[in-house]
């Protein structure tokens, strides 16, 4: 029996498009799309049951007019401005630390990568139990050695930095990109700095750094973004966006205003101004550190 | 019956030697199709093949795109795995009274969980067809044509009539006209105590006109620090900070919520009886220290100091009582909510409500009536997380049962004095807004006064919104 | 040379990390040995006097915990190879193409990449509804079929892009078309990536815990995640049992963890996974 004509291959390039295929129109479809669609909402009056009313840029005022939404995006920022930069140093003094080649190092740095895979509802909760004010854990250990304990997620001030601590322990994917990074550079490139009597600390900031710095430019951008997604499942597992609004974030804003207030159409608004804020400040950010760099990368 | 063709494609994939080439007894091009996708995997790896399973998978999906959807009435519930095996018998005892319909139940464990995806469903136009609200969640369904009304469907019933049920219950469920959902319960704020506390540190049980001066001295005498530790170790009283808890203590003081129940433009707590009750409801935490502070709820709830024994008086409504039941280790009563000067309780209540685009509309109804009969209301009281709305079922065994509460009938005693809060679309976020002040105030991080005005203001927005979309 | 400390201080601050980071997991397991019901002691415990291991069977005698055990593991069986395939071969494509459409399509996955999920929850129902994939399993893994996350094109495309030219070159030469240089030559050569990438991909879908909520309807199609709300509904402070429901869910992730962490943490993998050499 012959094979049909048209079960014979294609031509390369048709077939790099075909493997190409599943990947671009599915994401397209599920994501691409249904993130148009949204964009479109913020525009509406929208609660799921009738059909949406074009509103023009309604929801837009009634966003800036709420002090509970401005909150939020205040929050926001300052969970960004502490979370970043702490997870950005931890992963680095993390990954300078244990990039040798080392006897036991392997299962050093999977030490240090495993909070990062637990799955979010249970690593919420685990923290609901080690940040609880009398009998977990935390408070235990600062009591034993003599430190003041804290009320955590009870009071207003340490709630936020009880999150940020929480996201500094998943720090893995930061970690291992960094690592790699570090691996990758030339180590003649120390040789030749010690040979030019060069100090460590000056190796550092001449060699290691320059030569990082793509990779901590791309984990600052993609953190900056993630960091503030990945808010959502703490603060609705463990204050509901409290003590009063203390950890009112987006992400949990934006759930409550949809999926609890119905109000579909703002929470789209408030979806868009959030990530033109953040575009924003990413934008704002490779500039002032001196451009993307277009390396081999891209 | 001959089996469809494509049975027998998938039927036989052993090599050709192992099955002999013969004797396969599938036509010429069945066996050119079984053997192309018997070799696909092969292929797709080590020959040419590898984009064909592309056309496989764009296959797949299409086949299952034209799949049809079941003709089942669906029946959404959330709540925990007792009342999921409550809401399965009803379904079962439907089934074998209407043969002839099919429910499909679709049960979600969290309250938020629930809402979230009846929001998805509703916006994809594909609600449940019966599913349960609350009143205060109803409107904003029922403003824009999201629920079916029921007045006309309860008019011809030959199984229940509006006067089956009280009508404290059907009222909220009333609206613009019309009345959307049939109600399930009609349960209320009371108080749950712990019997054994009260008897051992010789404080006297409540008492059925119990003032609110008895209440304090209870929850004064039954605060305990037990080892002298500087940390209190059990509490006296236990309450959600919550604009929904304050209400009733509201309106027990001549007050009022919202200025016009049928017509609410804004929030009245600022007025004195309002004010009053706010005080007292926050002096209870802040002065006596009788409740949990922040940091003490945090650690333990007030719900699960009470059910281990360290906490005397929970207020709660009915819907505790088959977690409840399941304590050993003490004996608990409820009471009715400590007297003011005016007689008031708050409504509780979920209602059996239709989706407008359910597709076999008398069937949904059919299972509404059945769920809402003598019959329905009587299996789902059994699961003790009711009181029936209808009067019958609640005056029968079914509901007065023997088991805890003793004092069950105190539910049906507070009946006349219940009431609702207002049926607007913005309802809920009004409640939460406010409730978020309540909270901040009777945890001591604001004054009552700043609580009250911060709440007015925050919340005006949402009525001038409810009244914009036509939802008061 | 680069500067050293020295070794024992080397190893102390390592160990000191790493055991920082495994202390919440620790204490994980260790709170989920207690016995129920009673009030915690009020001071450290590293290890409960008495275990309770029985938390463990009470989770599957209070709830179907086998069956969602079940359905999440089906989820994950189906979702991880399909991702592989179809990151891997979006990842190879981007990595053959000329420019200027690679830089477009790299551009393009970063800003999908940045599209936040909560974005795509409303509309996604609707197109599982269209595709009759509500209430089925399928509905969770659909994604899969779009590579789960563009990140992990992303990192197949950096994987590839290290392969060398003239090696594909040379077999195309030789008549190999895309399937065969794709998985003869290329996926051998990035095994680090797909271990990586299989781990990753894991973990997306076992700790999915929306998806499930706004996707199934029946029971018995619950995965874990969901298992672990109702066991929070059930008694939302009863944390021996809360955190051995967590410890259930967490286990395979280590499991998994410690059968491919040696590929993927040794000291040689890593710096094949991300080369730019």
């Amino acid at each position: 029996m012959k094979p049909l004509a048209w079960l014979r291959p294609p031509a390369y390039r048709t077939q790099l498009w075909l493997l190409l295929l599943p990947y671009l129109l599915g994401t397209i479809v599920l994501v691409g799309v249904p993130a148009l669609f949204t964009v479109g909402m913020a525009f509406t009056e929208f609660n799921g049951v009738a059909r949406p009313q074009w509103s023009g840029l309604t929801n837009f005022q009634r966003l800036w007019a709420s002090p509970v939404i401005r909150l939020s995006l205040r929050n926001s920022l300052i969970f960004i401005l502490a979370a970043v930069p702490i997870r950005l140093l931890a992963a680095l003094s993390l990954a300078l630390l244990l990039q040798r080649r080392e006897r036991l190092f392997g299962y050093y740095r999977a030490a240090i990568y495993l909070p990062t895979i637990i799955p979010e509802a249970a690593y919420a909760l685990i923290w609901l139990w080690i940040f609880n004010p009398f009998y977990g854990p935390l408070n235990m250990v600062l009591a034993a050695l003599g430190l003041p304990t804290s009320d955590w997620l009870g009071n207003a001030n340490s709630a936020i930095m009880a999150i940020v601590l929480m996201a500094c322990f998943q720090i893995g994917e930061g970690f291992i990109v960094l690592i790699a990074g570090l691996q990758n550079i030339p180590r003649a490139l120390y040789e030749a700095a010690t040979v030019d009597g060069a100090s460590p600390w000056q190796a550092f900031w001449r060699i290691t750094l320059p030569l990082l710095f793509p990779w901590l430019l791309l984990l600052t951008v993609r953190d900056i973004v993630m960091s503030l997604q990945n808010s959502f499942a703490p603060t609705y597992i463990l204050t509901y966006g409290g003590p009063y609004y203390a950890t009112t974030f987006v992400p949990l804003l934006v759930y409550e205003i949809a999926f609890d207030l119905f109000d579909f159409g703002l929470a789209a608004a408030v979806m868009v101004v959030t990530y033109l804020i953040l575009g924003w400040l990413i934008v704002g950010l490779v500039n002032a550190v001196g451009g993307w760099r277009r390396d081999s990368e891209f | 019956m001959p089996q469809p063709a494509y049975k027998n494609l998938t039927a036989d994939c052993r090599p050709p030697t192992a099955r002999g080439v013969v004797s396969t007894g599938v036509t010429g091009r069945h066996r050119f199709l079984t053997v192309y996708l018997c070799s696909l995997p092969i292929r797709i790896i080590f020959v040419r093949g590898w984009w064909q399973l592309l056309l496989l998978i764009l296959g797949i999906l299409l086949l299952t795109a034209c799949r049809g959807r079941s003709r089942a009435i669906t029946f959404a519930v959330f709540g925990d795995p007792a009342e999921l095996a409550a809401y399965e018998s009803l379904v079962d005892a439907f089934h074998q009274q209407h043969s002839e319909i099919t429910i499909e139940l679709q049960h979600i464990p969290g309250q938020n969980d629930y809402r979230q995806r009846l929001a998805a469903q509703f916006t994809a136009g594909a609600p449940p067809d019966v599913f349960l609200l609350n009143y205060r969640r109803m409107a904003p369904f029922a403003v824009d044509g999201g629920l079916e009304p029921l007045t006309s469907y309860l008019t011809n019933s030959d199984l229940i009539q509006e006067a089956d049920f009280y009508p404290a219950t059907i009222v909220p469920f009333k609206w613009q006209g019309e009345l959307w959902c049939i109600p399930q319960n009609v349960s209320s704020l009371v108080v749950y105590y712990n019997r054994d506390l009260f008897l051992s540190a010789g404080v006297p049980l409540p008492t059925d006109s119990w003032t609110r001066d008895d209440f304090l001295a209870a929850a004064l005498a039954l605060t305990q620090d037990t080892d002298g530790d500087g940390i209190t170790d059990q509490y006296g009283v236990g309450l959600e900070a919550s604009l929904f808890r304050l209400a009733p203590f509201v309106w027990q003081n001549g007050g009022e919520v919202v200025d016009d129940l049928d017509n609410p433009t804004r929030l009245t707590l600022d007025t004195p009886p309002a004010r009053a009750a706010f005080q007292w409801l926050v002096d209870l935490q802040l002065r006596h220290q009788v409740a949990p502070s922040r940091v003490a709820e945090a650690a333990e709830s007030s719900e699960s100091r009470f059910l281990n024994g360290r906490l005397a008086m929970f207020f709660n409504s009915r819907r505790g009582v088959p977690t409840y039941r399941t304590i050993n280790s003490f004996t608990w009563d409820i009471a009715p909510l400590p007297a003011g000067p005016v007689p008031a309780g708050i409504l509780h209540s979920d209602g059996y409500c239709m989706a407008a685009a359910a597709q076999n509309k008398t069937a949904a109804w059919t299972f509404i009536e059945f769920a809402n009969s003598v019959k329905g209301q009587t299996i789902i009281a059994a699961s003790g997380r009711t009181v029936p709305s209808l009067i019958t079922v609640a005056q029968s065994p079914a509901f007065l049962d023997g088991l805890p509460p003793a004092s069950s009938h105190l539910f049906l005693d507070t009946i006349p004095m219940l009431r609702a809060v207002p049926t607007m679309s913005r309802w809920i976020a009004i409640e939460e807004t406010a409730g978020r002040e309540v909270e901040r105030a009777f945890y001591g991080e604001a004054t009552v006064d700043e609580a009250i005005a911060a709440a007015i203001q925050l919340t005006q927005p949402e009525f001038e919104r409810a009244r914009e979309q036509g939802g008061q | 040379m680069k500067y050293q400390l020295p070794r024992l201080a080397r190893h102390l601050l390592a160990g000191g990390a790493s055991l920082l980071f495994l202390l919440p997991v620790y204490w994980m397991f260790v709170s989920a040995l207690r016995a129920p019901g009673l009030p915690p002691p009020r001071t450290v415990e590293w290890w409960p006097a008495d275990p309770h291991w029985g938390n463990y069977a009470t989770l599957f005698t209070l709830l179907p915990m086998g069956r969602y055990l079940r359905n999440s593991l089906l989820v994950v069986a189906a979702a991880t190879p399909l991702t592989l395939l179809t990151a891997s071969w979006a990842g190879f494509a981007l990595s053959q193409l000329p420019q200027p459409a690679r830089g477009r399509l790299i551009n393009l996955s970063v800003a999908f990449l940045l599209i936040p999920a909560s974005a795509v929850w409303l509309f996604r129902f609707q197109l599982l509804r269209w595709f009759g994939l509500l209430d089925t399993l399928w509905g969770l893994i659909i994604p899969a079929i779009a590579a789960s996350s563009p990140l992990f094109v992303l990192l197949y495309f950096w994987s590839f892009r290290r392969v060398p030219g003239e090696l594909i070159e040379a077999a195309r030469l030789d008549g190999a078309e895309v399937g065969q240089l794709w998985w003869r030559v290329a996926m051998p050569l990035v095994r680090p990536t797909t271990i990586a990438v299989a781990i990753l991909t894991f973990v997306l879908y076992w700790s999915d815990f929306i998806s499930p909520v706004l996707y199934i309807y029946r029971a018995r199609w619950y995965t874990l995640p969901v298992g672990l709300q109702l066991i929070r509904q059930l008694d939302s402070t009863n944390w021996p049992l809360l955190l051995a429901a967590a410890a259930l869910m967490t286990t395979p992730i280590l499991l998994l963890f410690f059968v491919l962490q040696r590929t993927f943490l040794s000291n040689q993998s890593l710096s094949n996974l991300f080369d730019r050499s």
